[in-house]
């Protein structure tokens, strides 16, 4: 038989061979773990309500004052992959709940230190993994049978859910102020024919350095950001307006090709500069005879969207005009005004115009913005003003306003609610725990160490209020195992109580997609078994591939002198 | 005796056994990076890219490791390349074949140093790869007639391909989601109808697959948001404005208002061009370069809906699947070809907003959207959806089925060997050693799963003495089983593929007796 001298020669080089191979691949998953772990480690202490704050000098010099896991993850400029993963992940949650950004870098940090245990102890990765995506199930199952049902017409469970949020943040102190507010914005935009969606593009927020976080304020309309140009002397008040928003620019004539007037005689100079005159004029004469009495002007950078002498003009046709509106925002405004945005004077139409009751000028600390309400048939968007005493404050109000928005957002899409205050996890390791003993095998084992690492969220909650952590723990668990779902930590009183009572709340979605993304996260660290360098010549070979194309493409259509491919995207975004 | 200098300064050349040894070696490293990819317990790697940015990518795709390495040995970037082929070709296997290669070579090394001649080395491999594909035809099971069988047939495959990939988990679901975008290919292996997006957020169990075409882009101000019963026309123009295209033409004029008049000129041009588009009868208007203001409102105005800045593959795939033409001139709507579909809406996936054209004229069409944690699962994702694809349109076409989990390997194994046997001389010995190659898959998918390999594989090949055994590796009970009941499945194509590739590839490494490196081109260096 051919089968013993087939075997012998190829089992004995491969057994030197693997155990070889074996000990690299370790040393890198083992890397990769150690990696992540210290990413962990490094917002764990920003958990909670009591949790601490994070301050970030980036390259730039700029400093940002901050306690969301997503904003310090992403300024950390990580290189080792694995911990770029980590990163990635809170970047992902962000996406998809907008909130527990910490929480799930800090739940993969702590099932990455079960892994390695695990790993120690000699079980194959891939078992681990197994076992890790059955407990992920599990847990969404579990969570979700604790959760309660909410309906969008309770708007105190909203604020509530809303202000559990915002009590981890720097401004926490103004929870009461902020979390009506976010429900309220969100609530605005949600479309009755399509409940389920909301679109977070359609609240929009103004920064406004001034004043504290106090008078940040929802506004029923538009805010810009800007003083009404009347340098010229226009208006600054208009009642009954009627906005249009204009894509052309109201200055002399400037044609695609290029063109020079030729001047050969001195009257000629003053027959151009009357001509100049008249056309503007002709321009503000056919605005003014739809009744407008307020322009919106896109900026542009061809040519100056309005000079001096159209301003002049605008300002004796009693017009309030802002410049300077980025073309990004065009769609916002033309869906809250409910008007179309006109491109060329001859299509100036009294129906493309917006109605409002009110455009005002509004001196706020230093500067001045442009509020625009009481607006006719206003499309479903709403404006946030936040304000705040320096820059770093209005920042993070901003972060935390917008994870306020998304837990609403989440509420709206799933619309579930569950105990906050470390009372999920601690139910999901007692019931992962119990389950673990009827499972068999190795899977068993590995369901228990799980089970384990989910109590880091109430011990670090714990630790980070100050309290001691290993009492708390071990009381929770007990309170648990009683039957009490609900019992979690109340840091505000430092002891264990019904957390649903203390109105800690927080979306389901949140807390299923914390556990799910973090294990599936931990998976695929956990299924890496090595690290290959590639040469960036690929990559390079791509980007002048890219290079050659806009090249080519450019070469069609060559911008003006001297201009560079970065301001010909300028130009599409401008004109 | 002082030879003659040959070559150039800095060129090189090795010769005879060094040589050999040299693409040996370098044959065997690449084999063994990608080998612990194989199978269905089988690790990923952290590709890094060391320029800017550092990037990282996680991949379990043979095909994708290869393709990224640097490499300068050139046996190595031979069997980088007949994974390029294999992916190519048939879209998977591409791990299999480059393991398969380098263990052919590593039998290669030892009967070489036996000195038996490397010529005869290959005629033995010849002869062993043919008998292998035969053994193989013979147990084919083709369920071509039998249309509920043969789907089931492709579930299996497109489930036993995903199980090597990180979709294992939701495998039937994305088996199914492949099953059903190929079906509607009905028969052809054209791959660009079945269009794949991928959007961040959710988890890979909420991807679907949706019947019409879906274009990231946005819906011009103003316009339409859904239209019903579509006339797309598809172009290539510019809508800022007509220039002349001589560069540094310019106009001179002597007052303001005749710089007014020009411009006045020029929108009147660019609005004869927005009517004569309009007059197409069309109510969809998609154009791959921008649509600036005027135009857009201008399209606004008469309630056609226009998309601008449709990249290079949106709009050849949006021409494709609805039957449309790309257009630049629109001096004849005659002779425009104009695209049609039932439904045009503007739908939400995740946070972003896509517009969704459904009901399009090429019924195959069709649009697979992915979602997931991150972005380097959803680029994993894709590629293994990617592998499954084309292994099942290739099935599609060549409905051969085989089992898998090892299966073929132990049958082509068996039957080297019986060749082996009755073979007189010194290519028996080759023939021998690659029946041994063969049995090396078996043993790394073992392997890899962390289980004893060695055991396994004399388990497995006992049960393979009986006649017309369906044993194999079942990774998941860590136990030699029955694959047909499991439902594990391979396309034959795919195997007839490794097989005939690998051994050709290491004919090739074998042959060579000399490396000639020449001297590199000088340049300044850019990097």
């Amino acid at each position: 038989m051919a089968s013993p001298a087939v075997q012998a020669p190829r089992s004995a080089p491969s057994k030197t061979e693997s155990y070889v191979d074996n000990k690299r691949k370790d040393d890198i998953r083992r890397a990769n773990i150690v990696a992540a772990r210290a990413v962990a480690d490094a917002v764990r202490t920003s958990l909670g309500p009591k949790g601490m704050d994070k301050m970030i000098s980036t390259a730039s010099g700029e400093v940002i004052i901050t306690n969301d896991g997503a904003t310090i993850l992403n300024k950390m400029e990580v290189l080792q992959p694995a911990a770029k993963m980590l990163v990635e992940l809170s970047k992902s949650q962000d996406i998809v709940a907008g909130d527990g950004t910490t929480t799930v870098v800090v739940i993969a940090g702590a099932l990455l230190k079960q892994c390695l245990s695990l790993l120690n102890s000699g079980i194959h990765p891939t078992v681990i993994s197994d076992s890790l995506h059955k407990v992920s199930l599990k847990a969404v199952d579990v969570l979700t049978a604790m959760a309660v049902p909410v309906e969008l017409s309770d708007r105190d469970s909203l604020i509530k859910s809303a202000s559990t949020s915002l009590n981890s943040k720097v401004v926490s102190q103004y929870s009461t102020l902020l979390a009506p507010l976010a429900v309220d914005a969100v609530l605005s935009v949600v479309d009755p024919a399509k409940p389920d969606l909301v679109d977070l593009r359609d609240v929009k927020i103004v920064k406004k350095l001034g004043g504290t976080v106090d008078d940040t304020e929802l506004v029923k309309g538009l805010v810009f950001d800007k003083k009404a140009s009347h340098s010229a002397g226009g208006p600054t008040r208009v009642e009954n307006a009627k906005i249009a928003v204009i894509q052309f620019q109201i200055s002399p004539p400037k044609t695609d090709i290029e063109q020079s007037i030729v001047v050969s005689d001195y009257t000629q100079m003053d027959r151009i500069l009357k001509e100049e005159r008249n056309y503007i004029l002709s321009m503000i004469k056919k605005i003014k005879a739809t009744g407008c009495n307020v322009l919106l002007i896109q900026k542009s950078i061809l040519r100056d969207a309005v000079t001096d002498l159209s301003l002049h003009y605008l300002a004796k046709a009693k017009i309030l005009v802002i410049k300077d509106v980025e073309r990004d925002e065009i769609e916002f405004i033309t869906k809250t005004l409910n008007c179309l945005p006109i491109s060329n004077i001859e299509h100036f139409r009294a129906e493309k115009l917006g109605y409002a009751d009110l455009v005002e000028e509004v001196s706020l600390g230093d500067g001045k913005i442009v509020k625009i309400t009481g607006i006719k048939d206003m499309g479903r968007t709403t404006t946030v003003l936040v304000r705040g005493s320096n820059q770093l404050v209005i920042d993070e109000a901003e972060r935390s306003l917008h994870d306020a928005l998304c837990v609403v957002r989440c509420l709206v899409n799933k619309k579930f609610l569950i105990a906050g205050g470390g009372a999920p996890e601690i139910e999901l390791s007692r019931q992962l725990g119990a389950w673990a003993k009827v499972l068999q095998g190795m899977e068993s084992y590995c369901v228990r160490s799980f089970a384990e690492a989910l109590e880091v969220i109430p011990y670090t909650l714990a630790e980070n209020a100050g309290l001691n952590p290993i009492t708390i723990v071990t009381e929770l668990r007990n309170r648990h195992a009683q039957g009490e779902i609900n019992a979690g930590i109340n840091v505000r009183k430092g002891q264990i109580t019904n957390i649903l009572e203390e109105n800690v709340v927080q979306p389901l979605l949140v807390s299923t997609s914390a556990i799910s993304l973090a294990t599936e996260c931990v998976r695929m660290i956990l299924k890496i078994d090595d690290i290959v360098m590639v040469s960036h010549l690929s990559l390079f070979k791509k980007e002048r591939d890219c290079l050659w194309r806009l090249q080519s493409f450019l070469l069609r259509k060559p911008p003006q002198r001297g201009k560079r491919v970065c301001a010909y995207y300028e130009k599409k975004k401008y004109l | 005796m002082a030879m003659e200098k040959l070559f150039k300064d800095e060129a090189t050349e090795e010769k005879g056994g060094r040589a050999r040894m040299a693409s040996f070696v370098g044959a065997m490293a690449i084999a063994d990076l990608v080998k612990t990819t194989l199978g269905p317990k089988g690790m990923d790697k952290i590709l890094q890219s060391t320029g800017r940015g550092h990037s990282v990518t996680v991949t379990n795709d043979g095909a994708t490791i290869l393709k990224s390495l640097h490499i300068d040995n050139p046996a190595a970037k031979v069997l980088v390349d007949i994974s390029k082929v294999q992916d190519d070709e048939v879209g998977d296997g591409t791990t299999s074949v480059v393991v398969l290669a380098g263990e052919l070579l590593r039998e290669a090394e030892k009967l070489v140093a036996t000195n038996i001649h490397p010529m005869t080395i290959i005629s033995g491999y010849r002869m062993a790869a043919e008998c292998a594909r035969n053994a193989l035809l013979q147990r084919v099971v083709d369920n071509k007639e039998d249309a509920e069988k043969f789907k089931s047939d492709l579930m299996k495959i497109a489930m036993t391909t995903l199980s090597s990939k990180i979709l294992s988990q939701d495998k039937e679901h994305f088996a199914k989601l492949a099953v059903d975008a190929v079906m509607r290919l009905k028969g052809s292996t054209n791959l660009e109808a079945i269009q794949i997006i991928k959007k961040p957020g959710g988890s890979l169990k909420d991807s679907f697959l949706d019947e019409g075409f879906i274009l990231d882009k946005k819906i011009g101000v103003g316009q339409p948001k859904r239209i019903e019963n579509a006339k797309i026309l598809v172009a290539n123009t510019a809508m800022d404005t007509d220039k002349v295209k001589i560069y540094g033409a310019r106009v001179r004029v002597d007052s303001m208002s005749r710089v007014a008049e020009i411009e006045g000129a020029e929108k009147d041009k660019m609005r004869e061009k927005v009517q004569k588009i309009i007059a197409h009868g069309i109510n969809c208007f998609v154009n791959r370069q921008l649509i600036y203001n005027f135009p857009e409102e201008l399209f606004a105005d008469a309630g056609v809906l226009a998309i601008e800045h449709a990249d290079f593959d949106g709009i050849e795939r949006l021409a494709l699947v609805t039957g449309g033409e790309i257009a630049s001139t629109f001096d004849n709507p005659e002779s425009v070809k104009l695209g049609h579909c039932k439904l045009i809406e503007e739908i939400m996936i995740g946070e972003d907003k896509l517009i969704h054209f459904s009901g399009v004229e090429m019924g195959q069409a069709c649009t697979i959207v992915l979602r997931g944690a991150s972005f380097h699962v959803l680029d994993e994702a894709e590629r293994s959806l990617h592998d499954a694809l084309c292994v099942l349109s290739q099935t599609v076409n060549d409905s051969r089925v085989l089992l898998g989990g090892g299966w073929p390997e132990m049958v082509m194994a068996k039957a080297v060997d019986e060749l082996a046997r009755k073979t007189p001389g010194k290519k028996s010995h080759a023939i021998e050693a690659f029946s041994r190659a063969l049995v090396a898959i078996p043993t790394t998918i073992a392997d890899n799963a962390g289980l004893d390999s060695a055991e396994l594989i004399s388990q497995l090949r006992a049960e393979h003495h009986k006649e017309g055994s369906t044993a194999g590796i079942d990774v998941i009970s860590a136990s030699v089983g029955d694959m047909a009941e499991r439902g594990i499945c391979e396309s034959f194509k795919v195997k007839q593929a490794v097989l005939l590739s690998a051994t050709e590839a290491a004919e090739m490494i074998l042959r060579v007796d000399e490396i000639i490196t020449c001297a590199p081109r000088k340049r300044e260096d850019r990097m």
